[in-house]
């Protein structure tokens, strides 16, 4: 169902939600703006894990190192080098990619959770590297007022560039997943036995899909220190990968778009419940259990299978 | 000045000694959460935050007992069942509905248990650091090599065999680890032949945070007791688990020699990047033996 | 099918719509906005300065407020997030219209906030953040440090320690920004007031060591007069358990920055190791002044506990923002810069001055060493030395040099 042809009233929906985007700088103040930038950031970020996790099916347990590493490598690009920083958009996907290809030449070859778990074991090494290595990343301060280019340094600046970025990103994704590349990829995930009988390379493919969602999370890691002029090893340390993982599974992670919804609830909710309360953690935990127990396919998927009448997601994996 | 310069036969005796009562810990919890991903599949991520209660426990159970010698082996033994408590609670209220989820659902559940947990950590015992003190009689230092050796070190290294032997006589010489274990090789079989694998598998489960809250209430009196310790263990004893092979008690065994070995030899070669040998050490594991060191169960 | 999920969004863009108009800030307050870490082992510093903030601007309040304005103020917790820290930032800069941000003891944070607060151009005064950088080489004009750093507290400590015997020293301490800047201040401030002292080694542990006998003994072993132990927040706890377990204070003094502390003397109580050398900003029995007194009386009353360390900063804090406010006269930022430059107001440790050049207050370090006394039932900073800010400030020639002027 994936590979439906977009529908006419979907584009139209499609077009007023980019367009509403574009004029949102307008009509709102500019903490708004500056959120929704963070939201597409973020959403991009999961879109990116999801092609790995939801059309792939592998457990990429630690995908918060490739956004890391392109972070620092465009954080770093603009205040160690005297290149334009503008070279540093290019070399944020470059190096994620490559790390990620480096891991997955280790991990490619292991099943469903111990590739999830030699994800966390060699992030946490990268972690570990960045967090140490003071001289070059700064260490546990990190990397501090970095100076994106002149014309995307303000807010509505950072907001339209981040926008526009994150939609070719989306688009070229939502082409790769529906590509033939693509659907062996998801065949892959639904029978990977069957796939590889009719002679495909199941472990180049899987190598290929991390290093290309690899490369966008590394694209969001430039826009994040575009947005917020700072890089630091958070980025790079497991708990957030598991915080995008569970933004995957709010959204729903069947559904292309799913991902980013789910990021833009939990950014809601974690900045609109903090101000109420120090304990939202808490909130945001029985929130997640409650969507485990009863809405496994996520918010979206439920709006699909209401909607639509499809079946429900696991029959489809 | 090179640490390295140092390192003296008494030195590196030392230091295996106290990477072997670091070992200890790590089995303890790490075969806890081995056990509950052997035979229940479940990657048990609050496992950490179990380990955290079990020494917030431990504190507060001291502390009522007051300061009496026995308040240590009081809390001691009763820490760790009131985390066993609290993980039947949670199992027979909702795990025994997510048995038949995918792995990738039961690791996010426990992820929200874990958010849950640690902010009821902070509700109910609050900021402050804790403190706890073992009994006198394991307090202060021997002399070994002239190096000075904390006597609840070897504590630790006594009880560490003690729980291990403990462990193999339930796996193997009780009705319920022999279930168990035939339920983690193939759970349909043991449920046709009438077993409620339901049952065995909150017994389990309770077993494996017990195990949690027993290295929590261990570790209490050397350690700061505070909001946060959870993080740190939580991500070596999955790495332990998994070096030593999924589900594999005596993996975790060896994953924890292994682990907590290297970490203290890395300090005394090169502190530096000490940090990075353990990691290092999982990695050269992992690279040889993809499925960890030790038969996996599954 | 899509449709559904993109009208979602729609719906969601909307309510962002919606819920932007909301948040009108009235004229008659002068609001003040606090990111910091509630969660998490920071918090048992971070309560003492928010409740002793709260404290002031509620004594404030009712005396009238300043400048006829009541001063309010908001939360955020970071969780000791730099993510979370920023955005908790920009949303109490953006959306509560805060006229001043403060807060943070995560140093990271503070870095990120501070080149904020020059882009905003709102104050920002940190409150328990140590890196030196923050008022020194990364220095703005909005930003301001209420607190010690690492460059204070090593100038401080070099003093305090150059009046003793010792010249063979060992170093130790957590590997990662803060314990080797304050191992650097000590030691580079130490060399000059007494050439002759000597380094005979140096270990490093990683932040969360499990356990530190291996390197109590290693230092054991080369023999030294005194140990610099450089170890900050969660950590000092485990390792005076350490020194306590292996005898380690009783064989070789040890200096260590926050060791007399209450927050971290008190968890340990009667169990923690003596003759422990540390420096602190301040005691709730330190100094024996009416002004400290009646601090620690308030304090206690309105929150039944003694005042840390961290209540002095959040109380100065305080009483900077209103006087700065007063003697500007308007509620004008940068004539509240102007007026809070070179500043000297009375606070429960005397008069303290806010540099004009850097923004770092000029704290007094005192130099006490860990002692069981009667009525306490926790150790207790004895034989203190004062080190006043003048001697413990680092000079505006060397914040120059690091700021490349």
């Amino acid at each position: 169902m994936h590979n439906n042809p977009l529908t006419r009233p979907t584009w139209i929906a499609g077009a007023m939600v980019v367009l509403a985007l574009f004029l949102l700088p307008a009509a709102v103040p500019r903490f708004y703006v500056y959120m929704a930038a963070l939201i597409l950031i973020t959403g991009l970020l999961a879109t990116s894990l999801n092609m790995v996790l939801g059309f792939g099916g592998m457990y990429q347990f630690h995908h918060a190192v490739f956004y890391g590493i392109g972070a620092y490598g465009f954080a770093l690009i603009a205040t160690k080098t005297s290149l334009p920083s503008w070279v540093g958009y290019l070399v944020a996907p470059v190096v994620a990619a490559l790390l990620s290809l480096i891991m997955g030449l280790i991990t490619v070859r292991l099943s469903k959770l111990y590739f999830g778990m030699m994800q966390i074991s060699l992030g946490s090494l990268v972690w570990a590297l960045v967090f140490r290595w003071y001289s070059f990343t700064g260490g546990d301060d990190g990397i501090h007022g970095v100076c994106p280019p002149e014309a995307v340094s303000s807010t509505t600046g950072s907001y339209y560039f981040t926008l526009s970025v994150t939609l070719v990103c989306l688009w070229l994704m939502y082409r790769i997943v529906h590509s033939p590349f693509g659907r062996t990829f998801q065949g892959i995930r639904d029978n990977p036995e069957r796939t590889s009988a009719v002679g495909v390379d199941v472990r180049r493919h899987q190598l290929a899909g991390l290093v290309i969602a690899g490369a966008f999370a590394g694209v969001a890691g430039s826009l994040f220190v575009t947005v917020e002029g700072c890089a630091f090893p958070e980025l790079l340390f497991w708990t957030l990968s598991l915080e995008i993982l569970v933004m995957c599974l709010l959204g729903g992670w069947f559904i292309f778009l799913g991902p980013m919804f789910g990021a833009a609830v939990m950014m809601t909710l974690r900045t609109f419940v903090g101000i109420y309360t120090e304990y939202w953690t808490m909130i945001m935990g029985v929130v997640l259990m409650l969507i485990i127990l009863f809405l496994p396919e996520g918010v979206l998927g439920l709006f699909k299978r209401k909607t639509t009448g499809d079946k429900p997601a696991e029959e489809e994996a | 000045m090179e640490f390295a310069a140092n390192i003296t036969a008494a030195a590196l005796f030392q230091q295996i000694l106290v990477g072997l009562s670091r070992t200890t810990i790590l089995f303890i919890v790490s075969s806890g959460l081995s056990l509950v991903l052997g035979v229940l599949r479940i990657p048990n991520i609050a496992h950490g935050s179990l380990y955290m209660i079990g020494a917030f426990m431990t504190w507060s159970i001291a502390t009522v007992v007051g300061g009496s010698p026995a308040a240590f082996w009081l809390a001691l033994a009763f820490a760790p069942l009131a985390v066993a408590l609290v993980s039947f609670v949670v199992e027979r209220g909702i795990f025994c509905r997510l048995y038949d989820r995918e792995h990738l659902m039961l690791l996010l559940f426990t992820f929200s248990l874990t958010l849950v947990f640690n902010d009821l950590v902070k509700l109910i015992w609050g900021s402050d650091y804790r403190s706890l003190n073992a009994p006198d009689f394991l307090q202060g230092s021997f002399s070994i090599f002239g190096l000075p050796f904390p006597r609840y070190n070897l504590f630790l290294l006594l009880t560490g065999p003690l729980v291990a032997l403990g462990l193999w006589l339930l796996t193997n010489r009780t009705k319920i680890g022999k279930i168990a274990r035939a339920a983690a090789v193939d759970r349909e079989m043991v449920s046709a032949v009438g077993i409620n694998v339901s049952w065995v598998f909150a017994w389990v489960f309770v077993i494996g945070c017990y195990l949690a809250g027993l290295g929590g209430a261990l570790v209490a009196p050397t350690q700061n007791i505070t909001q946060g310790m959870d993080h740190a263990i939580i991500i070596e004893a999955f790495l332990i688990v998994i070096i030593g092979g999924l589900g594999n008690i005596w993996g975790a065994l060896l994953g924890a020699l292994i682990f907590g070995l290297t970490d203290a030899i890395g300090i005394l070669v090169w502190p530096q990047f000490a940090i990075v040998f353990p990691y290092t050490a999982v990695v050269i594991v992992l690279v040889f033996r993809p499925k960890g060191l030790l038969k996996s169960v599954w | 099918m899509k449709k559904r999920a993109l009208w979602t969004i729609v719906g969601l863009v909307s309510l962002g719509l919606v819920l932007a108009g909301g948040s009108a800030v009235s004229a008659k307050t002068i609001k003040v906005g606090i990111v910091d870490c509630y969660s998490g082992p920071p918090s048992t510093y971070t309560n003492d300065v928010r409740d002793a903030f709260q404290l002031a601007v509620d004594q404030f309040n009712a005396q009238g407020g300043v400048l006829g304005n009541t001063i309010e103020f908001v939360t955020r917790d970071s969780k000791f997030k730099v993510d979370i820290g920023l955005s908790a930032a920009k949303e109490l800069l953006l959306r509560e219209n805060v006229d001043i941000l403060m807060g943070t003891i995560n140093s990271s944070l503070a870095l990120a906030i501070s080149d904020l607060s020059l882009k905003e151009k709102v104050p920002f005064i940190a409150t328990f953040s140590k890196s030196a950088k923050i008022t020194g080489a990364k220095g703005n004009r909005y930003v301001f440090s209420m607190t010690e750093n690492t460059a204070l507290a090593g100038k401080a400590a070099a003093h305090g320690l150059a009046k003793r015997p010792y010249t063979t020293y060992w170093i130790a301490g957590d590997d990662y920004e803060y314990g080797h800047a304050i191992a650097d201040g000590v030691w580079e401030n130490l060399k000059q007031l007494k050439p002759d002292v000597k380094l005979l080694g140096e270990s490093w542990w990683k932040v969360g060591e499990p356990d530190f006998t291996p390197y109590i003994t290693s230092i054991l072993a080369a023999k030294p007069d005194a140990v610099i132990v450089a170890t900050g927040g969660r950590d000092c706890v485990p390792f005076l358990k350490a020194a306590k377990a292996t005898g380690f204070n009783d064989k070789v003094p040890f200096y260590m920055h926050t060791a007399t502390e209450l927050s971290t003397l008190k968890p340990l109580g009667l169990d923690a190791p003596e003759g422990v050398i540390g420096t602190s900003n301040y005691f709730f029995y330190y100094p024996q002044t009416p002004a400290n007194e009646a601090f620690v009386k308030e304090f206690e009353a309105a929150y039944n506990r003694k005042p840390a360390v961290g209540a002095l900063y959040g109380f100065m804090t305080a009483h900077f923002i209103k006087q700065a406010y007063e003697k500007a006269g308007s509620t004008d930022t940068e004539k509240f810069i102007d007026a809070l430059e070179g500043m000297v107001i009375d606070t429960p440790v005397g008069k303290v001055e806010m540099r004009a050049y850097d923004h770092q207050a000029m704290l007094p370090m005192y130099m006490g060493v860990t002692k069981k006394m009667p009525g306490y039932d926790f150790l207790v900073a004895t034989d203190i030395v004062t080190i006043s800010g003048a001697e413990a400030m680092p000079s505006v020639e060397s914040i120059r040099k690091a700021r490349g002027e």
